[in-house]
């Protein structure tokens, strides 16, 4: 491969949750494409099979470890497997997450369940998995830990309330990580996607409309280049940093294609 | 509000950091970043015009030891002298750049014209020199490369700037009101062209050694770097790969600043 040396994560270990399907799935062969050996990491085992099949076919090594990231011993148990079969962990890429039920219903009708769900699922989760790795990346010496926000941890959103709270949380999160692991030499940033449809129809809908100021859904595999650049050496000033890579939404306001037309005037 | 045409998905490339075949201008080629710059971009593959700021005996021999650097790795170059603050020498480099390198993909803004003094002290001359050097020739440069890249659909403008333009230092008033509004220009352009195939992207990079004007003294240089998480300085090294993932992007990241500054502006 050509790529740019400092681009390459030749002989690197990254443990990516949320790694069957969607935006992590796109990771995952981004970073196999690097030179990255992948653990894979979600509930579900079948999907995680299917992404190291994928890892597979592109030449690269994937493993599959079915856990529950909102569970502290599953996490440790998931850290010490990748260790285990794998040897170290270089790369934590935090992607596991989502939608929580709750959210899209009026405040008052939200209970305390649902709330303690959003908040462990979205941001608890990537809490449990840097506190795993941490010891093993600080006694080394090195690593990167990358965790996936939201447009939405950037913005509020109407009747949007643990996603966005999460969110918001993961940006901050990331920002105490940098500056409380900078010392050791663990790096720590975070991507906040915007919209990124799961399916080919949902990409189409989207597609000319206003909404997203470039005309377009995100595809998933270009997420992928960025979490590979942000976990690289190419990236090493960068760090508490978090980068939306949503179409120019957060550098928008109002519908997009507005464009007022204000001649200069002399007073009168 | 004008009517948008469908905008189509970018193809996976094989290598998503190479940029064989695209041509690029890097103004301010003589500073450190745009050194970095512009030997990272050719480095990925890229041809690359050097632009001075100044036609200063030093400065011409800084840009054209740039140039010969892009040819010892192999890719095409030509070296130009501009004054970024005016509109036809800014056009005739351009136009330079593209019948002398067959386009322009790329533009990367580095000129930088560093002045601090107390407000008290500052003329209204010195006002518009700081903001013609560091605000106005970024716009001059952008309304140029841009007529070329909208006739391709494709363009990537990278705006570099100093942390002052999110934090504030005495004596910097004029300077670092420049840099921001370089940050609000980066939004605003990125919107305008949002369905051009262009994006604008700014690298917002942290105090780094030797950096003129603001990194000569090293007393405060050393207290600077204490405070940073790695306890060093960013380096202009560390400029080069973000810009070349910035040139690099599939189109999806527009209207965003990224801090290249070792997490300063992450940490209270």
């Amino acid at each position: 491969m050509a790529m740019p040396d400092r681009f390459r994560l030749d002989g690197q270990v990254v443990l990516l949750t949320g790694a069957g399907r969607g935006l992590g799935r796109a990771m995952a062969l981004s970073y196999a494409d690097a030179g990255a050996k992948v653990a894979g990491a979600s509930r579900t085992l079948s999907q995680l099979e299917e992404t190291a099949e994928l890892v597979a076919e592109r030449g690269g090594e994937a493993i599959s470890i079915a856990t529950d990231v909102t569970d502290r011993a599953a996490v440790e148990a998931m850290v010490a497997e990748t260790i285990d079969r794998f040897g170290r962990v270089d790369i934590l890429m935090n992607n596991a997450g989502g939608g929580a039920e709750g959210d899209g219903s009026p405040l008052e009708q939200l209970t305390d369940d649902q709330w303690r769900w959003g908040i462990d699922m979205n941001l608890t989760s990537q809490m449990l998995c840097a506190r795993a790795v941490l010891p093993h990346m600080t006694e080394r010496g090195s690593g990167v830990i990358i965790n996936v926000a939201s447009g939405f941890g950037l913005r509020g959103g109407r009747d949007n309330w643990m996603y966005v709270s999460a969110k918001a949380g993961v940006v901050n999160f990331t920002r105490s990580l940098a500056v409380t692991y900078g010392p050791a030499g663990v790096r720590t940033n975070c991507i906040a996607p915007g919209i990124f449809p799961h399916t080919p129809q949902a990409l189409e809908r989207w597609r000319g409309g206003r909404y997203i100021p470039v005309g377009r859904a995100g595809v998933a595999w270009e997420m992928g280049p960025l979490a590979v650049f942000l976990s690289s050496s190419a990236a090493a000033g960068i760090s508490g940093e978090t980068i939306a890579q949503d179409g120019g939404g957060l550098a928008a306001i109002g519908p997009t294609g507005w464009a007022p037309r204000v001649r200069l005037t002399e007073p009168t | 509000m004008s009517d948008f045409v469908p905008t189509p998905n970018p193809e996976e490339p094989e290598d998503p950091f190479l940029l064989r075949g695209r041509v690029a201008l890097v103004v301010g080629a003589g500073d450190p970043l745009g050194r970095a710059a512009a030997v990272g971009l050719a480095e990925a593959g890229a041809d690359v015009a050097v632009a001075s700021l100044r036609a200063g005996p030093q400065e011409v021999v800084r840009v054209n030891s740039v140039a010969n650097e892009i040819w010892s790795l192999g890719r095409a170059n030509t070296a130009i002298t501009l004054d970024a603050s005016d509109a036809n020498s800014v056009d005739a480099a351009v136009a330079r750049t593209s019948s002398e390198l067959g386009g322009l993909d790329i533009l990367v803004n580095a000129a930088d014209l560093p002045v601090a003094a107390p407000l008290d002290e500052l003329t209204p001359d010195d006002w518009h020199a700081i903001l013609a050097a560091n605000l106005l020739a970024p716009a001059l440069t952008s309304r140029a490369a841009a007529r070329v890249m909208k006739v391709n659909g494709y363009g990537r403008i990278i705006n570099l700037v100093s942390v002052l333009a999110a934090r504030g230092v005495a004596n910097t008033s004029a300077y670092a009101a420049a840099h921001a509004g370089v940050l609000a220009l980066t939004r605003a352009l990125s919107q305008e062209w949002a369905r051009s195939g262009i994006t604008v992207n700014a690298l917002q990079v942290g105090l780094y050694e030797g950096q003129h004007g603001f990194g000569d003294d090293p007393e405060t240089v050393r207290q600077v770097a204490r405070m940073l998480p790695a306890k060093a300085l960013v380096q202009p090294e560390d400029v080069g790969p973000a810009v070349v993932a910035m040139a690099a992007d599939s189109g999806f990241i527009t209207g965003e600043t990224i801090a290249v500054d070792g997490a300063a502006t992450a940490r209270v």
